[in-house]
């Protein structure tokens, strides 16, 4: 999604980091995100696993 | 010997599971819990935006204990009497029945060990008209989250007429929690709309109690993004500016009225938001179980923290923000007065937040309580579980197994759409969970396990974990085997 029109100039809204079409191609490019949700799952088990005894 | 848990949620469901695989049948795995199901509590978001029906997001307890041979009431535990009373020497639980064929029946439950996993009781009480009963919804349970697509709906229907609505999602208490949960409907409801072509007309508003956007009640975090190493802040305001929403943030709501939110900046000012339809998070309270000792006398609070929550292994003196270690929190979650009992999940009492408490000019406090959610609680519902298997082995109270949120991770996945392909989400995870600025003293946490994260990625992680949670709960084959 694309931001909205409707935050006006020195809004708060109207500050943070956009994403540019690139940003975007990557967050649904298949490959990448596959490599992406095998990394998140590994760091997700190891902070699961190596958080308790 | 005989075990019993109160509560069958995430955390006391893998606690009494754990329990019946790794003790023997000569010993008793009890259940009381005043709900007949268990609920995968994360996809009730789907639930409110009508991607996913109520049976899809339960299944009844009853079979599954049945199978497993755990004995299962369903009913409500009212009094823990550790030292039993004039009658008996053996500590009991009261409970009320809830089930139909019971309903209102009250029933002694001895135990050698308790565990008490209650969870929160959603403590709508605590800010006038707030609630499905007045005048906002709420994503909680899966009855609320149903009920939150039928007054959406009406929005949307609104929207389709060419009627403008304002929207507003968040926290519906000053010290309320569970900020990922409110992020996470926000951000599905501006995706419905926009997949609608209705965004136009709508406006959507995050409200929060938090300091900062991107706090989540853990004080924030900091995550390696685009070559810097940035603050959650700057990731969440920009998804909710991406995504069309606008917020108001360190606000403590107070009172609701028809289409009117009531609440109180920081700032100290008084200020109000009209609404079509609202979303706000309520406070968590402990349920209300009293504690009597063997002469009858009223122990509750020894037992409980002022706020229903029982107190375990935890620092709980008063001291200032900057004097906060995580020694503090609880590794054991084992009760100070009596060994055998222990509490898990959202049911104990934390020794203090984790954000950076504020109050307004007021006298306000404004910000947000810890979260419990998920991946802790059972992970606590675990260790729990495992160092009363092994005290009962023993025959000695053993508590070799821990897990304090000052050194466990946890992961928040804030995901939006549906399908395999037309989702998005938002990873957060964090280790640990809460800051450890002694061990991290840059950043206060594991920077390279602290990840904050927007693709397709965390939405198909959010997929994953709804199936395979569910399947582990319902204790089918190899069901141990999955990781809390």
């Amino acid at each position: 999604m694309l931001k909205s029109a409707k935050f006006a100039r020195y809004s708060e809204e109207a500050y943070p980091p956009i994403p540019t079409p690139a940003t975007r191609f990557w967050r649904k490019c298949i490959l990448y995100q596959i490599l992406r949700f095998l990394v998140l799952n590994l760091k997700i088990m190891r902070i699961v696993v190596g958080g308790h005894s | 010997m005989k075990v019993v848990v109160l509560g069958a949620g995430i955390s006391g469901h893998t606690a009494s599971m754990t329990l019946r695989k790794q003790l023997g049948k000569e010993h008793d795995v009890v259940v009381v819990s005043p709900a007949a199901n268990y609920q995968w509590i994360p996809s009730n978001i789907w639930v409110g935006v009508g991607r996913m029906n109520p049976e899809q997001v339960y299944f009844p307890l009853a079979p599954v204990y049945a199978r497993k041979g755990i004995q299962f009431h369903q009913a409500q535990a009212k009094v823990i009497f550790p030292e039993g009373d004039a009658k008996t020497a053996n500590p009991f639980v009261e409970v009320e029945y809830t089930d139909q064929a019971h309903l209102g029946q009250s029933a002694r439950i001895e135990y050698d060990f308790l565990i008490n996993a209650t969870g929160p009781k959603l403590n709508f009480a605590a800010t006038e008209g707030l609630g499905p009963e007045h005048f906002t919804e709420s994503v909680c349970t899966y009855h609320h989250a149903a009920r939150a697509w039928l007054k959406l709906q009406e929005v949307i229907a609104k929207l389709e007429q060419g009627i403008a609505q304002k929207i507003v999602i968040g926290t519906g208490h000053a010290m309320a929690t569970c900020q990922g949960a409110g992020f996470e409907y926000a951000l599905n409801v501006a995706f419905e709309l926009r997949k609608r072509g209705l965004d136009s007309l709508a406006e959507i508003t995050w409200i929060t109690n938090e300091y900062e956007v991107g706090d989540f009640g853990m004080g924030g975090a900091f995550v390696k993004k685009g070559g810097y190493i940035t603050s959650t802040k700057i990731f969440t305001e920009s998804i909710l500016a991406e995504y069309g929403i606008r917020w108001i943030k360190r606000a403590g709501v107070s009172k609701i009225e028809n289409r009117l939110i009531h609440y109180e900046t920081l700032d100290g000012n008084k200020q109000t938001i009209l609404f079509d339809f609202a979303m706000l998070i309520p406070s968590f309270a402990g349920v209300g179980i009293k504690g009597f000792d063997a002469h009858g006398n009223d122990i509750t609070a020894e037992l409980f923290m002022p706020n229903g929550l029982m107190r375990v292994d935890a620092d709980y003196s008063v001291k200032p923000y900057n004097e906060w270690r995580v020694e503090d929190w609880p590794s054991t979650y084992q009760c100070p007065k009596y060994s055998n009992i222990f509490a898990s999940g959202i049911a104990f009492a934390p020794p203090h937040s984790i954000s950076k408490p504020f109050e307004s000019p007021n006298g306000t406090k404004i910000f947000p309580t810890p979260p419990r959610t998920g991946m802790p609680s059972g992970v606590i519902g675990k260790v729990v579980a495992m160092n009363i298997v092994e005290s009962i082995r023993s025959g000695k109270i053993t508590l070799h197994h821990k897990a304090s949120m000052g050194k466990m991770g946890a992961a928040c996945i804030v995901s939006s759409g549906f399908g395999l392909f037309q989702g998005m989400a938002a990873t957060m995870t964090v280790s640990p969970i809460v800051p450890d600025w002694e061990k991290y003293p840059e950043w206060g946490r594991d920077i390279n396990y602290t990840v904050g994260e927007a693709g397709l990625a965390g939405h198909w992680l959010k997929h994953f974990m709804h199936y395979m949670f569910l399947y582990k709960a319902k204790g089918k084959l190899g069901w141990s085997f999955i990781p809390e």
